[in-house]
């Protein structure tokens, strides 16, 4: 299986080690792993602030460097619905460019989806030992069903306990632009997350997207909270969660 | 152009549909056939899905032999529940032995000062436990919404198990549907203060369902 | 209702800050959700039946003239008299011209959103009918001067302790303080209203074409007292309102309260088909119906024609975490929530509502407990695309996403652009690798720490051949 690995804007600025976490877990998995170069973002932010036209543009950039792939995975629910979901709504004029992007979004996955329904990892690499717990991104969770496929993934590792929070599949309040726009709504939507992730005693605090990460860390940290861990679920699952 | 006239041709416009006999077909077939929807699997015991559900709305169910141990049955239900003794009733209740049984029930609609009302039901749905009234001469819609009591007799072979169900019957029997159709499903309530669902708002405070074959 | 949703952003500070509304919101949580979560699987095949009522509501509005003439043909023919308003103004005046036809003097209401958008109560108090709202929720607001904060219960943002001392002034009468007192002083206070209103005025949640009926639901009994009660009655709803047949507003009956209160049925469900005749006992003898436009028309044939499948649930603000948090006055109209954030800008002017299609993550979760499939985010997201095609967007913003479209569109330039970003930020995140403030994203910075990047980028690293 030849992979197109999407790292995302926000993993390639802020936290590299998610996608050498993502790789070899893909590597794992029996996966021929290739990074196009010129990758850079997939459009959301514009998208999702009403500027269509950015969003087409970067589509095209992206379909001319993706493909070609057998699969084509990201660390993220909400850039891979982006490619699934909505790129095709981009180009619902054109016949031609629909088909395309329809068949590309066809082998467009998120990542756990991927390892646990095409690749069919057997056994994570990671030896995390810890009690998590996971915040279940909207996006993938609504565009993409990813819900228990994490949870799959995780509960084959001997030494972690999941305990679930009450509404783990809440919004967190992080939306894009939205936790800037209406930062103090999207303070209390992060606070509200914070107040469940440590209501269950977990020592970690788990998700598949880093925009929403970086949300609850940033909250977390506020509010005074420096020893719960925020941790991608790729770091979890590769064994790449260890600080430096 | 009056209002009538300007919003049904913005909408005409806006569809850009041309008035040809065609839609009036679709109107019409559908109209016609007045398809179901999805409906839930139809209960085995129809009686006892509605006995069921009806108690989970807060009705309260009791069942007779027959229509004349009616009387009996409601005495002891407003002895036991301290209730006055005497209410009124539809006219096709009014020959029932209610005198015999220690209570005075009067065949007229009720008024504010009523506090039981004795009516029957034009049929019964078992899905959710409701009854269904027709109003007109003889089934006045107040006897079952003025007093604080609302008792309803109910033929157990009037239980249908859908609201469909419901308007097919009704299709069968009305020529038309009467001025108030009213599907009642238990006492009335409202939930308006800190959400907390409290029985008996501005309709009856308690509603009990004698089921008496007829 | 005045459209004040211009205010959202200050209004959302203060909600936030509102200790007695969190608390009354929290509330939410269990009747509304874990409520429609009870009973929705009774519904046997809830994916099939959301997309029968779908259909059944596109169904009428992709030929909503023929309709709409359907429906007010049979009324007609059963006496009562079918009205048409384009605007709230025009509800207003044709309420009063059949007050004054019947010598009205009070009125007795039931609830009614779409009377909200007109206004009414006003206008008739100026006209000189007295109107008692009997809604228990709608009383409570009449009383206490304030507009409804949910479509379907209006008065979740006030406590017990709030009402008890409400109808302890209003009433003059001993203050109560159990709730189901309180329920039955309401009742009491409100019977001789019902008895002797000369006209009683309902909404009405379907339009039934078949038999040209009006569908009311209700729990409290008051919507049967004010539609059998006084001689004359007015039903108002909007144009969107009617369904085909009673089969088909069944399908929705199914699915409209267990949206929106969690129960399998509400507690009336009545069918009103013309005025009182030689048949009945009682029912009023003057049956008279308005439809209302107010926008609405602009909307069939539109890319926006999905929002008026709405059938007032409800159930999209139970479940949006960003109502859950700021309740709906901050909304600014009748309608909040997601529902409310389409319909506000679309029938009242995208200019007067800008915060509005903005103040949502696109979650999603209004969308899932939909009842009948409204694309509410997609719904939302094509409103903030007329906002930039109207150029509404701040410079700032525009700006902002234009330069971040160029840089991903010229890759070697990004990557270079990055590289250096991420070495500053890293720096002045500095041994705790936070940053406390962030010129231009003080939103994020005012209540949260950013964490700093890493300092390198994937792709410079992954091209130098690292791992990890």
């Amino acid at each position: 299986m030849r992979v197109g690995f999407f790292v995302t804007c926000l993993v390639d600025s802020m936290r590299p080690r998610i996608g050498f976490a993502a790789i070899k877990l893909l590597e794992a998995a029996g996966c021929e792993v290739v990074v196009p170069e010129q990758q850079t973002c997939c459009g959301q932010p514009g998208y999702n602030s009403g500027d269509r036209k950015s969003a087409e543009a970067m589509a095209r950039k992206l379909i001319a460097e993706f493909e070609a792939f057998d699969y084509v995975v990201l660390p993220s629910g909400s850039c891979a619905g982006m490619i699934r979901v909505h790129y095709p709504d981009l180009f619902r004029d054109d016949p031609a460019l629909l088909a395309r992007f329809t068949a590309l979004g066809q082998r467009t996955y998120e990542l756990t989806d991927f390892l646990v329904n095409i690749a069919k990892l057997e056994k994570a690499p990671g030896n995390f030992k810890g009690t998590l717990t996971y915040h279940d991104s909207c996006s993938g969770l609504r565009e993409l069903d990813v819900y228990k496929q994490p949870r799959a993934l995780l509960a084959k590792m001997p030494d972690v306990t999941v305990h679930e929070m009450v509404e783990s599949t809440t919004c967190c309040g992080f939306g894009g632009t939205f936790s800037v726009k209406y930062g103090e709504l999207s303070t209390r939507m992060a606070d509200n997350k914070c107040q469940h992730i440590s209501a269950t005693a977990a020592n970690t605090i788990v998700g598949g997207d880093l925009g929403c990460l970086l949300n609850i860390e940033g909250r977390l940290r506020r509010n005074g909270d420096l020893s719960t861990r925020v941790l991608h679920v790729a770091e979890v699952l590769s064994g790449l969660d260890v600080e430096e | 152009m009056n209002a009538r006239d300007k919003i049904l041709g913005r909408i005409r416009t806006a569809q850009a549909r041309q008035t040809t006999g065609a839609h009036v077909e679709t109107i019409s077939s559908h109209l016609a056939r007045h398809p179901r929807g999805p409906l839930p699997p139809s209960p085995d015991d129809l009686v006892a899905c509605f006995r069921e559900r009806a108690i989970k709305l807060s009705s309260d169910v009791l069942e007779a032999k027959d229509r004349m141990e009616v009387p009996a049955l409601l005495a002891r239900y407003l002895d036991e529940s301290k209730l006055p003794m005497r209410g009124v009733c539809w006219p096709s209740l009014a020959e029932l032995p209610w005198n015999a049984a220690g209570l005075e029930m009067q065949s007229r609609p009720a008024t504010n000062q009523d506090m039981v009302g004795v009516t029957g039901a034009f049929c019964a749905i078992a899905e959710t436990g409701t009854l269904m009234m027709l109003s007109g001469a003889e089934t006045p819609a107040t006897t079952s919404l003025l007093p604080e009591t609302h008792v309803a007799v109910l033929d157990p072979c009037r239980i249908v198990a859908t609201m469909e169900d419901a308007w097919d019957l009704m299709r069968k029997e009305c020529k038309q549907p009467p001025r108030a159709v009213n599907f009642i499903s238990g006492p009335s309530r409202t939930a308006d203060i800190e959400q907390t669902v409290t029985l008996g708002a501005h309709g009856p405070y308690r509603v009990l369902l004698i089921l008496a074959p007829f | 209702m005045r459209n004040t949703s211009i205010n959202f952003k200050s209004q959302v500070t203060i909600k936030l800050a509102d200790v007695k509304l969190q608390g009354a919101l929290s509330r939410l949580q269990t009747r509304f959700v874990e409520g429609r979560s009870a009973v929705i699987g009774e519904i046997d095949d809830l994916p099939a039946t959301r997309t029968a009522a779908a259909a059944i509501r596109d169904r009428v509005l992709n030929d909503l003239e023929h309709w709409l003439l359907q429906f007010e043909q049979q009324a007609t023919a059963r006496g009562a008299i079918v009205h048409w308003a384009e605007t709230g103004e025009d509800v207003n005046r044709i309420v009063a011209e059949i007050a004054a036809q019947h010598g009205v003097k009070t009125a007795a209401k039931s609830k009614s959103m779409v009377s909200e958008e007109c206004g009414l109560n006003d206008a008739l108090e100026l006209a000189g009918v007295k109107v008692m709202e009997t809604d228990l929720g709608e009383y409570i607001l009449q009383l206490a001067h304030e507009a409804p904060s949910h479509i379907v219960a209006p008065v979740v943002h006030k406590n017990k302790e709030e009402i008890s001392d409400l109808f302890a002034e209003k009433h003059q009468l001993p203050r109560k303080t159990g709730i189901a007192e309180l329920c039955r002083e309401a009742r009491e206070v409100l019977r001789p209203a019902f008895l002797n209103a000369d006209m009683g005025i309902s909404g009405g949640n379907f339009l039934v074409a078949e038999t040209g009926s009006v569908l009311i639901v209700t729990n409290e009994g008051n919507g049967r007292l004010v539609t059998t009660l006084p001689r004359v009655h007015v039903a108002i709803t909007g144009i969107e309102k009617v369904v085909p047949t009673l089969d088909d507003v069944t399908t929705l009956v199914r699915l409209l309260p267990r949206s929106a209160t969690g129960q399998s049925i509400t507690n009336y469900v009545s069918v009103l088909t013309g005025n009182k005749n030689t048949e009945d006992h009682d029912g009023p003898e003057h049956f008279h119906i308005i439809l209302l436009d107010n926008g609405r028309s602009s909307l069939v044939g539109s890319e926006m024609q999905e929002m008026l499948r709405c059938i007032r649930c409800g159930a999209c603000m139970n479940h949006c975490p960003v109502y859950q948090n700021i309740g709906g006055h901050a909304y600014g109209w009748v309608y909040p929530g997601p529902m409310g954030s389409i319909l506000t800008p679309l029938l009242g002017g995208l200019e007067k509502s800008p915060d509005l299609p903005n103040a949502s993550t696109l979650c999603g979760a209004c969308a899932v407990v939909c009842p009948v499939k409204i694309p509410l985010p997609d719904l939302l997201r094509k409103l903030r695309e007329k906002q930039m095609e109207r150029g509404m967007k701040s410079r700032q913003e525009t700006f902002m996403l234009k330069a971040w479209a160029w840089l991903a569109l010229h890759p070697a330039i990004y990557a270079l652009t990055t590289k250096i970003g991420v070495r500053f930020m890293s720096v002045l995140g500095g041994r705790d690798k936070l940053l406390h403030s962030l010129p231009g994203a003080s939103g994020w910075t005012n209540g949260r720490d950013f964490p700093a990047p890493a300092g390198r980028t994937f792709r410079e690293l992954y091209q130098q051949g690292k791992r990890k």
